[in-house]
C-alpha cells in the first residue's frame, strides 16, 4: 500500500484583501488533516489569515506544450488603453480649429 | 464582581502562595510535556506529522517560558534557573506529562487528554482575576485552539481505523487515563484560588474535561476504562523516577558550566 | 507541481526528434527561462535532477538526526526552542525537496525506501557523530553556511520547482546560520572549557567541512553537463572557495584556529585560499555508507519509518470514512 498519502496543493493568504497564493504541496490522508498539517508547514512563519488545500488531482492545467494558445496571432491593441492616442488626437483637433472659433470660445469663457 | 489583581504587588500572603503554586503547575506541565514532544522532531511517522508535532513542542515550551516569567515577576528565580537548576521534588507537573513518549498512539492520546484539560484551564484563567495571568491565557488561546484541532484529528482517526491502530490507542487510553486524572489532583490552595477568582476549582475543571473526553472517545470507538485510581502526587512534588531521568538529560550540558552563558 | 502530464517520450539520445527537442530545450535554458514540471526535458536532465534533489532531501532528513539528538540537552530555554525550530525546519526542507523531486516523476515512498535501504546517498557531513554541544553550534554555523553557498546558487538553477523550494529554504537557513553563529560566539567568548569544547569540535568537523561541497573539479564527473543545463551554476571548487573566503576570517575572528595539517594559506593577490586537498577516496567511502555514524543514521531513519508504518496505514484507511470535524468552534 502506498502510505505516503495523497497530495494536496496549498494556497496561502497573507492578509485580507490579498489573493490566495500557491505556496507548495503536502501529503495528507484527507482534507481536514491536510489543513492541520499545512498550517504548520506553510503557515508557521509568515503572516496568514487563510489557508486553502485542494487535492492535486482536482486541478486541471494546461500543458506547456500548448503555451502558444496564449500568444496573440492578430492585433489586439484595440482592447488595451495603450491602443488609443487620445491626447495626441485632441491636441491635433484644437490646433486645426479656425482662429475665429477659438477666439469665440475664449471670449465666451470670459463672459 | 470579584476584585481583580492588576500586578504582582497586588497579591500577598496566602493568596500569593496559592497563585505561585498554580503558575508552577501550569509552567511545569508545559515544559515537561514540551520536552517529551520535542523528541519526536525528526522521528515522527511522516514528515507532515513531524512538523506539526514539533510546533506543539515549541508552543508548550514557549508557554512554559511565559509562565516562568510571571513567576519571576512574583519574586521567583528567572526562567532558565527555574528550568535548569531545580530538582525533581520542586516540580509541580502531573505524571501525565513526564512519561516517556512511547509510540505515536501514546503521544497523541496523552496530547489529547492534556489539550482538553488545557483548553478549559485557559478558558477559566482568561476570566480570572490575576490580570497578568488572564492576559497571557487569552494570548495563547489561538495556539491552544490549534493543538485541540490537531489532537482531535489524530484521536478521531486512529481510534477505529485498523485493528492495530485501535489496539494501540485503546492500550494508551487504558495506561494514561489514571495519569490524566492526576491533572486534577486537589491541592491545599484550591479553595483560595477559587475564592480569589484566579481560576476555577480542579473538580469543576474535571467535570467539563470528563464530559468532552468521554464523548470523543466514544465517537472514536474507544472504551473509557472503569474504576481507575487517579495517579496523584505530582502536584505535591512526589514524582515517578522518570522525572529525575528527564531532568538529568535536560540539565546535562547546563551542568558542565552552571555559571556560564550558553 | 499541479497535474503534470509528464512528456516522457523521445527524451533519449537516438530517439526520433531528440536533437530538435534538445536544441529547443537548451535554447530555452540559455535564454534564462525556467524548466517546469511537464515540460519536455532530456531523460538525462530528469535523472540528474532527481538524483540531486533526492540526495538533498535525504541530507535534510538525515541532517535532522545529529542535531535532533541534542534537543533534550539544550542548555537554556532559548537554545532549546531555537534548536527544535531548526531541526523542524530541516524536516520541513526534506518535505519541500521530496515534493520537488516528485514533480519529476519519482514517488516520495520510493525515495524514502531507497534512503533507508542504503541505496540513495546523503551529504557526507551527516555521516559523522555530533559528540558535544559545541558540535551542534559548529554544524549549525559552518555546515549551514556551506549549505547556503550551495543552495543560493542552486536556487538560480534552471528547474523551477527546485528553485522555488530552495528560495524558501535559503530564507530559513539564514536563521540557522545566525543561530549557529550566535552559539559559537557565546562558546568562543565563554569559559576556557567552553572555548576548548568549540575548538575541539571545529578540529573534528574541519575535514567533513572541507569535503562538503564535493570532490575537486578535477575529479567530479557530473559538473560539466549540470553546468551546461544550469542545474549547477558554480563548480564544487568555486563553492568551496566562496565558503572559505567568507568564513575563515570569521573563524579567526572568534580566536579559533584551523588544524595545521590543512595548510590553509591566503593568496593575497587572488583572494583565494590554498589548502591541502582532501582525500576524495575517503569522501566517496563515507558517502557510500562507511562513515563513523552512517550505520546509526540509517538505523534511526529506518526505525522511525517502520515504527510509523501503522500510523500511515491507519490514516489511509480512516480517510475513506466520514470523520468528526476537527474544528473546535
Amino acid at each position: 500500500m502506498d502510505t505516503q498519502w495523497r497530495v494536496f496543493e496549498v494556497f496561502h493568504q497573507q492578509t485580507r484583501g490579498e489573493p490566495h497564493v500557491h505556496v507548495g504541496a503536502i501529503h495528507a490522508p484527507d482534507s481536514e488533516s491536510a489543513i492541520v498539517m499545512a498550517k504548520e508547514q506553510y503557515g508557521r512563519r509568515q503572516a496568514c489569515v487563510s489557508l486553502w488545500v485542494v487535492p492535486s488531482d482536482s486541478i486541471v492545467g494546461t500543458s506547456y506544450n500548448d503555451v502558444d494558445i496564449f500568444e496573440h496571432g492578430t492585433d489586439k491593441t484595440y482592447r488595451e488603453a495603450y491602443g488609443y492616442q487620445t491626447t495626441k488626437r485632441v491636441r491635433a483637433q484644437t490646433t486645426k480649429r479656425p482662429k475665429s472659433l477659438r477666439e469665440a470660445n475664449e471670449t465666451g469663457e470670459q463672459s | 464582581m470579584k476584585k481583580t489583581f492588576a500586578s504582582p504587588d497586588s497579591v500577598s500572603g496566602e493568596s500569593r502562595d496559592a497563585l505561585i503554586d498554580l503558575i508552577y503547575r501550569l509552567a511545569d506541565d508545559d515544559l515537561i510535556l514540551g520536552h517529551r514532544n520535542s523528541v519526536w522532531t525528526g522521528l515522527a511517522p511522516i514528515l507532515e506529522a513531524d512538523i506539526a508535532m514539533s510546533s506543539l513542542a515549541q508552543d508548550e515550551i514557549g508557554q512554559a517560558v511565559a509562565y516562568y516569567r510571571l513567576l519571576h515577576d512574583l519574586g521567583e528565580p528567572d526562567p532558565d534557573t527555574l528550568a535548569f537548576t531545580r530538582s525533581a521534588q520542586d516540580y509541580r507537573c502531573a505524571s501525565l506529562t513526564l512519561l516517556d513518549r512511547g509510540d505515536w498512539a501514546f503521544s497523541t492520546v496523552r496530547q489529547y487528554f492534556y489539550d482538553v484539560y488545557k483548553t478549559h484551564r485557559l478558558a477559566s484563567l482568561s476570566d480570572g482575576t490575576y490580570a497578568p495571568l488572564a492576559q497571557l491565557a487569552r494570548k495563547v488561546r489561538g495556539e491552544q485552539k490549534y493543538h485541540m484541532m490537531h489532537s482531535r484529528m489524530w484521536v478521531s482517526r486512529l481510534g477505529d481505523a485498523t485493528d492495530e491502530s485501535r489496539e494501540r490507542m485503546q492500550r494508551s487510553v487504558d495506561t494514561l487515563y489514571g495519569h490524566a486524572l492526576g491533572l486534577f489532583e486537589p491541592t491545599p490552595f484550591e479553595q483560595i484560588i477559587a475564592d480569589h477568582g484566579f481560576c476555577t476549582t480542579e473538580s469543576g475543571l474535571f467535570e467539563t474535561w470528563r464530559d468532552e473526553v468521554h464523548s470523543m472517545l466514544d465517537h472514536a470507538g474507544l472504551t473509557i476504562p472503569g474504576d481507575v485510581t487517579p495517579k496523584h502526587g505530582g502536584r505535591r512534588g512526589q514524582h515517578l523516577p522518570e522525572l529525575q531521568l528527564l531532568l538529568d538529560e535536560m540539565q546535562q550540558v547546563y551542568r558542565l558550566e552552571p555559571t556560564a552563558q550558553w | 507541481m499541479i497535474r503534470c502530464n509528464h512528456v516522457v517520450q523521445n527524451d533519449k539520445l537516438g530517439d526520433p526528434g531528440y536533437e530538435e527537442s534538445l536544441a529547443a530545450f537548451e535554447a530555452r535554458i540559455a535564454h534564462g527561462d525556467k524548466v517546469e514540471a511537464g515540460d519536455w526535458m532530456p531523460d538525462a536532465y530528469r535523472r540528474q535532477l532527481i538524483r540531486l534533489i533526492h540526495v538533498h532531501a535525504n541530507s535534510e532528513i538525515c541532517g535532522a538526526l545529529p542535531e535532533g539528538g541534542w534537543i533534550p540537552h539544550a542548555p537554556n530555554l532559548k537554545r532549546k526552542l531555537a534548536l527544535i525550530a531548526k531541526v523542524q525546519d530541516e524536516v520541513g526542507h526534506a518535505q519541500l525537496l521530496y515534493r520537488a523531486a516528485e514533480t519529476l516523476g519519482k514517488s516520495r515512498e520510493e525515495m524514502v525506501e531507497e534512503l533507508i535501504s542504503g541505496k540513495a546517498k546523503y551529504s557526507n557531513v551527516f555521516h559523522y557523530h555530533a559528540e558535544t554541544w559545541a558540535d551542534v553550534a559548529t554544524i549549525s554555523w559552518l555546515i549551514d553556511a556551506g549549505a547556503i553557498v550551495n543552495q543560493r546558487m542552486m536556487a538560480e538553477g534552471s528547474y523551477g520547482p527546485y528553485g522555488r523550494a530552495l528560495k524558501r529554504i535559503c530564507y530559513e537557513e539564514a536563521f540557522h546560520l545566525t543561530h549557529g553563529y550566535d552559539m559559537c560566539i557565546t562558546l568562543a567568548g565563554g569559559t576556557k572549557k567552553q572555548h576548548d569544547m568549540l575548538q575541539d569540535a571545529l578540529n573534528r568537523w574541519w575535514k567533513p567541512i572541507m569535503m562538503f561541497h564535493g570532490p575537486s573539479d578535477k575529479e567530479s564527473r557530473h559538473n560539466e553537463i549540470l553546468m551546461k543545463w544550469q542545474v549547477k551554476l558554480k563548480s564544487n571548487d568555486e563553492q568551496r572557495q566562496e565558503f572559505l573566503r567568507q568564513y575563515v576570517p570569521k573563524i579567526y575572528e572568534l580566536g579559533l584556529t584551523i588544524p595545521e595539517e590543512w595548510n590553509l594559506r591566503l593568496d593575497e593577490d587572488t583572494g583565494d585560499w590554498h589548502y591541502t586537498e582532501p582525500d576524495w577516496a575517503e569522501f566517496l567511502s563515507v558517502v557510500r555508507g562507511n562513515g563513523p555514524a552512517s550505520a546509526l543514521r540509517l538505523r534511526t531513519r529506518k526505525m522511525a519509518h517502520v515504527e510509523g508504518a501503522w500510523v500511515r496505514e491507519a490514516l489511509e484507511v480512516a480517510a475513506r470514512d466520514e470523520r468528526m470535524p476537527v474544528s473546535v468552534n
